[in-house]
Formats: structure tokens, sequence, C-alpha cells
């Protein structure tokens, strides 16, 4: 993993630039996901912004086949790494052991786009040009720009610089983490940040290790001294809700515990866990554990809200 | 004789085995170890996958097992666990968490092969799967001496006839159709088992043979559901009032495929694999387990009057004891293997071709899947005996 350090000219990998996005923070809002994570949560849904580096996606729809085609299965493609079966159509198959280390040149070649790069470099300054085209629309919504990913606070330099554009062309700013970095990226990004939406996953360390890759401590530390050093911040807990794992009023009532003594800590959110990204852990080759997690039921998500809505003194139900 | 470091010995090499259980996989090593001893060389076991070079410091013993005459001799040839598994064997992508905290994927093929060239081993036999070839493909490529012995459940590795490991899944395969069968009579209901085969079905095909089963349905023949309703219809009557289905688990149905807007080639994810998967080896299989018992049970239930259950054999039929056949195979391949190792067959896999044991460049093996073909000798046995496979054939 190399977070990017030249603050000179910051630039970062980039997955994915949304716009008129209106769930995460307030408004309408752009967002801007980054590639890199440094948790390996076992139901995630943006297989794609995992790994740093950009990678290699297949689109079978875009692809005319060996016959039309068929770039792929010859040099300087890795041998194996793309192959029909025999006796079936001749459409291309990837063997992702073998082509998974394809770089953008080679995904260049192929004529259709049906081999193309998930993520790509950008600067801070190309990105805030993608951003600034909806301003009217932000100052009108009080929205913004969201960095999310992956884990934004792993390219410290290019998050920080991107929300001190946004904050200078004003533009809300907000994040979307999981704080499983070192403190100093954190005091790094969160001086330009309004919002700060953060993962409570699991609240049981060994759970979390299990589930996530690494244990909770440091994660909770950084959530507590946040809320700590930047009481001007907003910030959002909220929960992947995912039956077996942590849909469940212990998780909630313990996270409740640990926010509700700061005051900063405005709002709780539950995010019930449903299966998307199917398409995209086809064309990345990653295959989707299909019936390992169910979504929550509705009576479930409302029990559980019923309990957040009390502790923040709201009445009236779910919301 | 060449004197290397390590005894008296002429040379030194070394097994290990990829994910997952299967049965008798001590007995492959025990095949090497013989084969190995024969000709005047070390092998060493490398413990838990590629863990053992990887990690030597968690180990008391480096990682290394010296698979001496003596531990040879004892070795129980029924057993698997000799050396342990690791839920993952590639090393271009070993997950860790970093010294920052943070997990990561980081590629140590180089450490291992320089771990190797240190302990003086010179060629690595690896008991793997289909994705477990392409790895060793991959460190092949990279300088490793590779020779790999295949194993797989669903006896659908490409280029040899049959896997070591299919036999045993076999054996119980049946036994669990016999018991489901008399589940079946006794409730008066078709029972549809659903067996492991995602792209091959010689798994259903040979036990619904083997059991006399009312309809056998394979991928590579997508079905038919209304003739097979129609077929279970006359089958099924109030002299002999069940049925039994046997339904592999990557089974593909005429109106899915109809109706299918996605090219059917995506759904082909057991052969293209990605190192990206965000779980342990597991992982790497669709978890569509069930699906396919389920829907051939539902469908029937509506087309005709008559009661349908589903059941899953699934991953119960990996585990267990081998049988003689395996127990064979197992022993043969491992000593195939030491005699690629000797003639230099490096990137390559040992396969059975009956009455041969051969090698084979790794390059005859990865990509391909060794299906059922249209006319093949058990598909003419299964129409022989009045098995409806799916559609008339
Ligand atoms: S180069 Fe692209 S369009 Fe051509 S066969 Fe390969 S994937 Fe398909």
């Amino acid at each position: 993993m190399t977070p990017t350090t030249n603050a000179s000219a910051p630039s970062g990998i980039v997955l994915n630039i949304q716009r008129y996005c209106s769930h995460d923070g307030p408004g309408i809002r752009t967002n801007v996901f980054l590639k890199g994570c440094s948790l390996r949560c076992k139901w995630c849904g943006n297989p794609e912004s995992i790994a740093f580096k950009p990678e290699l996606s297949y689109d079978p729809r875009k692809c005319t086949g060996k016959k039309a085609c068929g770039v792929c299965l010859k040099a300087p493609f890795p041998e194996g790494g793309f192959y029909v079966v025999e006796g079936a159509d001749d459409t291309i198959h990837v063997n992702w052991d073998l082509a998974g280390d394809c770089d953008e040149a080679l995904a260049s070649l192929c004529p259709t786009g049906a081999l193309e790069m998930f993520g790509k470099r950008m600067t801070a300054d190309e990105v805030l040009a993608e951003v600034e085209k909806d301003a009217s629309i932000y100052r009108s919504t009080g929205g913004g720009i969201t960095l999310s990913g992956g884990e934004c606070l792993l390219q410290p330099d290019f998050s920080a610089a991107l929300l001190k554009g946004a904050h200078e062309r004003g533009m809300n700013t907000a994040i979307e983490t999981a704080c499983n970095v070192p403190w100093k990226f954190l005091e790094q990004v969160l001086p330009h940040v309004d919002t700060m939406l953060h993962d409570h996953k699991l609240t049981n360390t060994e759970r979390h290790k299990k589930w996530t890759g690494v244990g909770n401590e440091r994660v909770l530390a950084n959530f507590k001294k946040a809320y700590e050093t930047f009481p001007d911040i907003d910030f959002v807990a909220r929960t992947p809700l995912i039956p077996g794992i942590n849909a469940d009023e212990e998780h909630i009532r313990a996270v409740l515990a640990f926010i509700r003594p700061h005051k900063n800590v405005i709002d709780y959110e539950l995010l019930p866990y449903h299966r998307f990204g199917l398409g995209k852990y086809l064309s990345l080759g990653v295959v989707y554990e299909l019936d390992d997690y169910k979504t929550p039921s509705d009576d479930l998500v409302k029990h559980l809200q019923a309990i957040i809505d009390e502790a923040f003194g709201r009445t009236g139900g779910t919301r | 004789m060449k004197e290397i470091g390590h005894g008296n010995f002429q040379r030194r090499i070394a097994i290990m085995v990829g994910a997952g259980y299967i049965p008798g996989l001590n007995a492959v090593i025990l095949g090497a170890a013989l084969a190995a001893g024969k000709l005047g060389w070390e092998i060493v076991g490398i413990r838990d996958g590629f863990d053992g070079l990887l990690y030597p410091d968690r180990y008391s013993d480096g990682g290394l097992l010296t698979l001496s005459p003596e531990l040879v001799a004892n070795l129980d040839p029924t057993a698997s666990g000799l050396l342990g598994q690791a839920p993952r064997i590639d090393p271009f992508h070993v997950r860790r968490v970093n010294d920052d905290d943070m997990v990561e994927e980081v590629d140590m093929s180089d450490e291992l092969l320089k771990r190797l060239k240190k302990e003086d081993i010179d060629a690595v036999i690896s008991v793997v799967g289909g994705r477990g070839l392409s790895i060793l493909f991959k460190l092949h490529r990279k300088g490793l001496n590779a020779v790999c012995v295949p194993r797989s459940i669903e006896n659908d590795i490409a280029a040899t006839a049959v896997s070591f490991g299919f036999n045993s899944a076999l054996s119980f395969t049946i036994e669990m159709l016999d018991r489901v069968r008399q589940a079946a009579q006794s409730a008066r209901k078709i029972a549809v088992v659903e067996v492991l085969g995602d792209q091959a079905g010689w798994l259903a095909l040979q036990a619904g043979i083997a059991v006399c089963a009312d309809a056998v349905l394979i991928p590579e023949i997508p079905c038919d559901l209304q003739t097979l309703a129609a077929r279970l219809k006359d089958k099924v009557t109030p002299r002999r009032p069940y049925g039994l289905v046997v339904v592999a688990e990557g089974a593909k149905f005429l109106e899915d495929i109809q109706t299918q807007t996605v090219k059917p080639s995506v759904n082909s994810l057991k052969a293209s694999l990605s190192p990206l998967a965000t779980g342990d080896a597991s992982d790497h299989v669709i978890r569509k387990s069930g699906q396919a018992a389920e829907t051939v049970a539902t469908r029937l239930q509506l087309l005709i009057a008559e009661e349908t259950f589903p059941l899953v054999l699934g991953p119960w039929v990996r585990g267990g004891t081998p049988t003689a056949v395996d127990r064979q195979l197992a022993l043969g391949y491992g000593a195939g293997a030491v005699r690629a190792v000797e003639a230099g067959s490096y990137g390559s896999m040992v396969t059975f071709v009956p009455p041969d044991m051969k090698f084979v460049p790794l390059t005859d093996t990865i990509n391909k899947i060794r299906t059922v073909p249209s006319d093949s000798m058990f598909m003419q046995i299964a129409s022989s005996l009045g098995i409806f496979l799916g559609r008339e054939l």
C-alpha cells in the first residue's frame, strides 16, 4: 500500500466520480470514490475499491469474441490469461490468476473497451474541475463533495487537497471512512471536513478482526480523538447492518453508549445490507458471496432504528 | 553421488497440498516419498500450503517436515492431514496485516523461490485443483520446477481421465442417494438431490447411473423442465409412488437460457477466478449451493400433481476416507510426480489416461474443463437404463 505523499502536486487513484448523490452528506453531492482500503470486510459491496492500484476489469457484454477480434489471446497479453472454452461459443474467458496483472497499456489494446482499468490517477485540480460542474446545485441545496472509497484517508495528501480546494470553492465537504489508519492521516484531512460519516462495524475486537481483518482498538481510539479534537465537525455514525454479524441490539446499544457522550455526533444511521454490486464482481472476476449474508428484515431494521431514535430523543417511530 | 548439504541424498525435493480437503492426501505424499526414497532423494513436506515456506517462524520445525523413512513407514494412507492446509495458496497475493495495522495483499513469490533455493529444494510437487494449477503455472514461469498432481471431487480437470478424490466422492454420493431413495419411497415423494458439479456432470451422471435414478441433470445438457415433468408423471405411478432426480449444482435450464440477457459465458466463473477476491479460498466459489435442487423441486411441484423435496449433498462428499480406487490412484500419482521430476518434466501435470500414467504441460490443462462429451459411454448407458438426461436425446 503506497499512500500518496507528494503534497506539491497532489494526485491520487480515483475509482469513480458519481454526480447527483443525496445519501452521503447534506444536499445534492458529488461522490468521489478513491481506491485502496485497509480493511477486508467480508460483505464488501465495493470490491473494485479494495486494491490500491488500478486493476483490470472485463465486461463480456462488450467483447466481440475470438473470431471477430481475439487480440487478448495473443502476445503481448500473458499466456493463459484469456481463453475460449473448446466446443462452446467463442466468448472470451479470463483466468484472473494469470491476467490479473495486466496494466493500462495492455488493456488499451482491447478495441471494444471490454478490457478496462478500474481506477486512474488524477490530480486534485482535475477532480475539482469535474466536481465544479455542479457548483450551482451544491450552492442551492447546501451540498458539495463527499470522498468515499475504499478508504479515502489512505491518500491523505490528495484527500486534504481535494477538500481544501472544495472549501475554497464554497462547497460543503464530507468524507466516508472506517478510520483504520494512523491518526496523523486524520489530523491532516479533518481540518477540511464539514461532515464525517464513519462506520461502527462490530463492537467486539476479536469479531471485528474475524470479519474485517483487524481489531477495532485503533478505529475506536481514532473516533474518540476525532470527536474531541474537531468539535465543529458533524459526525454521523453508521453501521452496515448484516444479520448474523452485527444486526443485533447489543451492538446498536454499544455504539450508542460510545457516541452519545459526544454532542458533535449528530446521528447514527443504519445501512441495511443488500446484495448490490453483482455486476461489478462479475467484471472483476471476484466471486460474489451470494448466499452468505442475508438482507435484514424490515421488522428488525425498524426495531433497531427505534432504539436509536429513542437514544437521540426522537419520537414518532422510524424516519 | 552429489553432496548438497543434506546428508548423502542426491537431491532434495518438496511436496505441498493446495486448499480444501480431499480424502487420501496422505497416500499421494506416501507415493511420492517412497518413490523419492528409492531414487536416493530426500523429500520434505511443506506445511499448510506454502505457509511453511513463507512463514517458517510460525513452526517449531521451520515449516518443513522431513518425510523420513521412519515417518513414511508409519504414515496412514487413509488419512489426509499430514501437512495441513491453508485456505489460500497464492504466493502472488498473500494477505497480511502490515506494521501500520492495515490489511494488504503482497507478492511473496520471490521470497518463496529464495527460500526454496536456501533449502536446496530444486523441485516442488503440488497436489492441487483447477485454480492451483494456474498458480503453479505462474510460479513455474517464474522459475519454479513444478510438477502437479490433479485432485478434483468433480473430476473436471482436463487432460486426465480420473483426478484423485473423485472416486471417493462418487462412492459416498451413491451411498447417500440409496438412503434418499428409501426416504422418498416411504414418503411417496420425488426426491431432488443436488450433488457437486459446477461445470461438469460426472458425479451426478455416474452416481445417477449407479442408483438408477429417474433423471440426471448435468451442466452439459440444459434441461427442459416441461419434458422432465412429463417423464416423471409417467414414471411415478401408484405401484411406484416415488421418484429420484439427481441434479448437478451447475445444471442449466432451457427456460433460464431463453430469458437470459447476459451472455452465458459470464456464469463460468469457476474458471475465471480472481486473485482479488475478498475472502479465503472458499470464497472463490460462487455460493449457489442448493439453488439447482430448489429450482427443480419447485418447478416439478408446479407442473405435476406430485410432492417433491430438495436435498443438497454439497460439501458432505468432500470428507471421509479414500476408496480403494483413490488410494491406488493417489499412490500412483505421487510416484508418477517423482518420475516427472526425475525426467526433468517441469511445468507439468501427471495424468492418468488408462493404461498410462504420463505428464503433460500445464498449458494442456489450465483454462480447460473436462466436461461430459455428448458421445460419452456414460450417456449411452444412462439412456439405455431409461434415465432422463434433461432432454430427449
Ligand atoms: S481484445 Fe477485447 S474485444 Fe477483443 S477478444 Fe479480447 S476482450 Fe474481446
